[in-house]
């Protein structure tokens, strides 16, 4: 009994070590590139939704804290093994994990810095200054000329597989899944539903706030870690505002505060265009910018008809009810 | 038994210029059933919130058996055992009633993070053994077979019965029940009432209780306590309350 969710962790690892192979054997470069993309946005979203849809606190900066990421874990990984070459061992595998460990570790400090003093606002306000320090953060790797200033970071090992995308996919989605099943999730929660009784309750509102804040950072920072060593090149522009923009998209239309909405979420936002893109094509002469005008069309209309987002509050067994037991497995679709 | 007392003397505080409430003083003994009564605009609900850290007090002091509750945040007031519920329902609508309940176990802390992601053994049995606690208050609130509902989906009657369920969680020294009559019939308001009662005697807590309902007080409240513009006009138990000319004035105005 003890060992269950271990042997059941193993064997999750295993399906997503042999899927990854069978696609990065079978499949076309550009195929695996999309699902990889799709893993890295899945993760963003799911830790974005722990501040916007799970807090209800508005933050628009998140592309900053997944910048943060990167750029730790590719300066570790690309310029300590140059500057001191007894380091290169930071160029391998191992190396590059740990680097990815601490990219994550690092946005969640940024998080932190960040969160004690603007978790004060709410709502418009808490917007614009995570946007300002989103934007403020990028400016910082604009103007430090040790990581590339606005030439960006080349060389970066590209390390990063689908295998270890999913596999962090993964622990996110566990993570904060038994996180918001646990008292914690429930304080988090509270804070959403009802600030003034949650802190008559005996929730300390403020530090919650923090808390989400920071777990949040920490994964969009894992995100960003991973993305730079698939990737093997990164800049300030890749973090800007859109990106920021994109993610909080992908939350809103899988629904706020479901996990398993912002796992939908980030597949469609990061797939839908690509799959527009093919369907252009296959139509014949049309170009393919027409995508880039379809896709809004359909998130107007998607948000028109369902504005919850696509799961809304609930999760997407919650519409199975025979599903229930089955959960632990779906962060891999 | 005087270890729970809860005793405020010259509470005030004022917005702008504007004195809501001032020289609010209270004694109220551990398991004692008081009630706060007042025309509208007196500032009951402004006595709640200076009692419950929502505001703080300008001038007076505030203790729970001997300690100083001045400048406590209201998540600290919770923790030193003073529960409430709010006059406009203030639930947590979209989270299952047994949420609702298990959210007042939370500063216990039952377990730590990592028991929760690791869902190591602590974490499983703490959080039945909180399961089986809830349940079983909601049993006696009525509320067990609506557990897994969402809140905002109950009755208006239920809904104040659950916002009492919820502060019983805590296991307050001190209740507080803003209006929990109001908007109910008057059989829904009998059974409160006795509701109100039994968890005096059943839970060892002291309650105080704000109500419009005059006949209600009366009925269940040792000593009252009137409000009128912010300050106390009387102060006993019902009946000299009842012969109190100043308290008629206030309800009823002068001849």
């Amino acid at each position: 009994m003890k060992y269950t969710q271990w042997i059941i962790f193993g064997l999750v690892i295993g399906a997503i070590w042999t899927l990854g192979f069978l696609f990065e054997t079978n499949l076309n470069p550009y195929v695996v590139r999309v699902i990889v993309n799709c893993g890295i946005a899945m993760i963003l979203a799911m830790s974005l939704n722990l501040v916007n849809g799970c807090a209800g606190q508005f933050s628009l900066g998140h592309a900053g804290f997944m910048g943060v990421g990167a750029y730790l874990s590719a300066a570790i990984t690309t310029l300590l093994p140059v500057a001191f070459p007894q380091l290169s061992f930071l160029r391998e595998p191992l190396g590059i994990g740990i680097a990815v460990v601490v990219g994550g570790f690092g946005a969640g400090i940024a998080g932190y810095l960040v969160g004690l003093p603007s978790l004060r606002l709410r709502g418009d306000y808490l917007a614009i200054v995570t946007l300002g320090f989103g934007e403020i953060i990028r400016i910082i790797f604009l103007n430090v000329d040790a990581v590339g200033g606005p030439r960006g970071l080349p060389g970066i090992p590209r390390e990063s597989t689908f295998f270890w995308v999913y596999f962090w996919a993964f622990v996110t989605f566990l993570f904060l899944y038994r996180l918001m099943k646990s008292t914690y999730g429930r304080a988090i929660l509270s804070i959403r539903e009802n600030e003034i009784a949650a802190e008559s309750m005996g929730i300390k509102v403020s530090h919650y706030k923090v808390v989400a804040f920071v777990i949040s950072s920490f994964f969009a920072g894992i995100a960003g870690a991973l993305f730079a060593h698939y990737q093997g090149f990164i800049d300030p522009a890749t973090f800007n505002f859109n990106r920021s923009v994109d993610v909080v998209i992908m939350v809103v239309l899988g629904g706020m505060g479901s996990l398993s909405g912002a796992l939908i979420g980030g597949i469609i936002v990061s797939l839908l265009p690509e799959l527009l893109r093919m369907i252009l094509f296959t139509m014949g002469g049309l170009p393919d910018t027409y995508r880039m005008v379809i896709f809004p069309l359909i998130l107007i209309v998607l948000m028109l008809v369902r504005p919850v987002g696509l799961l809304g509050h609930k999760e997407i067994w919650d519409f199975f009810p025979s599903f229930k037991k089955k959960k632990g497995v779906k962060a891999h679709g | 038994m005087a270890e729970f007392t809860f005793e405020a003397a010259g509470l005030g505080i004022s917005f702008g210029g504007l004195k809501a409430v001032s020289g609010f003083g209270l004694k109220i003994h551990p398991e004692g059933l008081c009630g706060l009564i007042g025309p509208n605009g007196a500032g009951k609900t402004t006595v709640f919130n200076l009692m419950t850290g929502v505001y703080k007090p300008d001038q007076g002091t505030m203790t729970l058996g001997g300690q100083s509750l001045i400048g406590f945040a209201p998540y600290e007031i919770a923790k030193a055992g003073i529960a409430r519920t709010f006059q406009n329902i203030r639930l947590m609508g979209d989270l299952s009633v047994l949420d609702n309940v298990l959210l007042s176990y939370h500063f216990r802390e039952p377990y730590r993070y990592i028991d929760a992601i690791l869902h190591t053994s602590r974490f499983q049995k703490n959080e039945a053994e909180l399961k089986d606690r809830a349940v079983e208050l909601l049993e006696l609130m009525g509320l067990a077979n609506r557990k897994d509902d969402q809140a905002k989906n109950l009755s208006y009657g239920n809904q104040r019965r659950l916002e009492i369920a919820r502060a019983l969680a805590l296991r307050p020294k001190l209740l507080l029940l803003d209006e929990p009559a109001a908007g109910l019939n008057s059989k829904e308001k009998v059974d409160l009432m006795h509701t109100v009662s039994d968890i005096r005697d059943r839970f060892k807590v002291a309650i105080l209780l704000i109500e419009h309902d005059m006949k209600l007080v009366m009925g269940i409240c040792e000593r009252i306590t009137v409000l009128d513009h912010g300050e106390i006009i009387a102060e006993g138990t019902a009946k000299e309350i009842q012969e109190n000319p100043k308290v008629i004035e206030a309800y009823l105005g002068v001849e």
